[in-house]
């Protein structure tokens, strides 16, 4: 008896002490990040913008999908890292995220990310950890006639399974693989600079993972990502993203995600980005829209 | 939904094909980046930046520096469609084993950029001649 009423309060508490954690994260992040926005540092050598931003699953990319090119400015002979928090805001779900990646030698990338999905109508919350990483096999997103290309993989671990697998998930942890292919085109529209991504993932993961890996009406499936974005100015690009979804439960529906997003390089070591987000149906919840907003910070 | 994107996509491709039968009649990329006397501003603002860089000037020590800014102005005038012949070496040769790594390539670029941009270059002539330089890439780091 006094264990079955101790182990919910832990639970309770260990919640609320995330959450207080994770808002002082958020505090402490922004702080770190006006430090370095107002001090002179070494940067990397790659153009600004370059990195891209830090999408919800901790990979270098737009919002909603990784893109080819690796995160921070580091090029050749350096060494970058990046740590972002991320918020996104629907009807009737509040995702945060925060992450952290590495880049060696703008070759290899490895990132972490904690997703926490607040189901503010549902009641309670789920999440998961990603664990990523990505690899350049070739080009460059500005110099190459082909642009850059990279595959990555990104294992995921549910914290806990509990609603995905009643909801009739498989698996409760599961590896996504993707190809992805960045072109930055000189001079395309008006005289500004155009950014091309396309992503194609091999998943099982249902809402990103969120809701579990594969499911009653189908498994793994090949899924198209992709963005195209304008540069305004060399430090402000506008654009929209669209991520294909499988569609494995049938007790909750899945849509495609999409975006119009607006990304903001105020140095080489500061970025916000913000966007609308269309994310379909979610856990039986019809039109899931709402605002997104995202702060990394490169060092 | 879909319906969105396609519609964002269309707007995308009518934007690109009137800006491409829009600069059809317009001027050459030479005479919309101010020409000669801004070509040689440009060069001149660049060479600055590059002696004051250390990781840069490096490669410039032997280097006849009025002969540099001439062949480079005559290299950027062609390439815009000046009136003018680059008659200077190949590329590759001219960067041959000088150990020129992409963070010096980056440098370069960015110098040249801001120097354009302090010379009060339009955005879109910068990006476009950013454009019709970037494939020297491949050429420069040919024989490191």
């Amino acid at each position: 008896m006094t264990l079955r009423y101790t182990v919910p309060m832990h639970l309770a508490s260990l919640s609320t002490l995330s959450k207080a954690l994770l808002c002082r994260f958020f505090v402490a992040c922004f702080i770190f990040s006006l430090a370095i926005a107002v001090m002179p540092s070494h940067a990397g050598s790659r153009i600004l913008g370059t990195g891209g931003v830090s999408a919800i699953e901790g990979a270098a990319g737009g919002g909603l999908s990784p893109w080819a090119v690796l995160a921070s400015t580091a090029s050749e002979h350096e060494v970058g890292v990046t740590a972002a928090a991320t918020r996104a805001w629907v009807d009737d779900y509040r995702l945060t995220v925060t992450g952290a990646s590495l880049n060696i030698y703008d070759r290899a990338e490895v990132s972490v990310a904690r997703q926490t999905l607040d189901l503010d109508t549902l009641g309670g919350e789920l999440g998961q950890d990603i664990y990523g990483a990505k690899v350049r096999l070739l080009g460059d997103v500005l110099y190459h006639p082909w642009g850059i290309w990279s595959v990555g993989l990104q294992h995921k671990r549910l914290v806990d399974g509990t609603t995905p697998t009643a909801l009739g998930a498989d698996e409760t942890h599961g590896t996504d693989i993707y190809l992805s292919a960045s072109k930055l085109l000189f001079s395309a529209v008006a005289g500004r600079n155009v950014l091309l991504n396309a992503t194609l993932r091999n998943t099982d993961a249902n809402q990103g993972g969120l809701l579990g890996f594969g499911g009653n009406q189908d498994g793994r499936s090949w899924l198209a990502e992709g963005s195209v974005g304008l540069f305004v100015t060399p430090r402000w690009i506008i654009g929209a993203e669209y991520r294909q979804k499988p569609d494995n439960l049938s007790e909750a529906r899945e849509d495609d995600w999409q975006s119009l997003y607006s990304a903001y390089f105020f140095n080489k070591h500061l970025s916000l980005t913000g966007a609308w987000l269309d994310l379909g149906d979610i856990a039986g919840l019809p039109s899931q829209r709402g605002g997104y907003l995202s702060l990394q910070a490169a060092f | 939904m879909r319906r969105y994107l396609m519609a964002l996509m269309l707007t995308t491709i009518t934007l690109s094909l009137a800006s491409c039968a829009h600069n059809r009649n317009q001027a050459t990329l030479y005479e919309r980046l101010g020409g000669q006397p801004t070509i040689d501003a440009v060069v001149e603002n660049l060479l600055y930046r590059i002696a004051d860089d250390a990781e840069v000037v490096v490669f410039f020590a032997n280097t006849n520096i009025d002969l540099f800014a001439e062949s480079l102005a005559s290299q950027l005038c062609d390439i815009s469609d000046g009136p003018c012949r680059y008659e200077g070496p190949p590329m590759d040769r001219a960067h041959q084993h000088m150990g020129v790594t992409n963070v010096h390539f980056n440098r370069v670029v960015e110098h040249l950029d801001a120097a354009m941009e302090e010379e009060d270059v339009t955005l879109g002539a910068r990006n476009e001649l950013l454009g019709r330089l970037a494939p020297l890439y491949a050429e420069i780091m040919r024989l490191q």
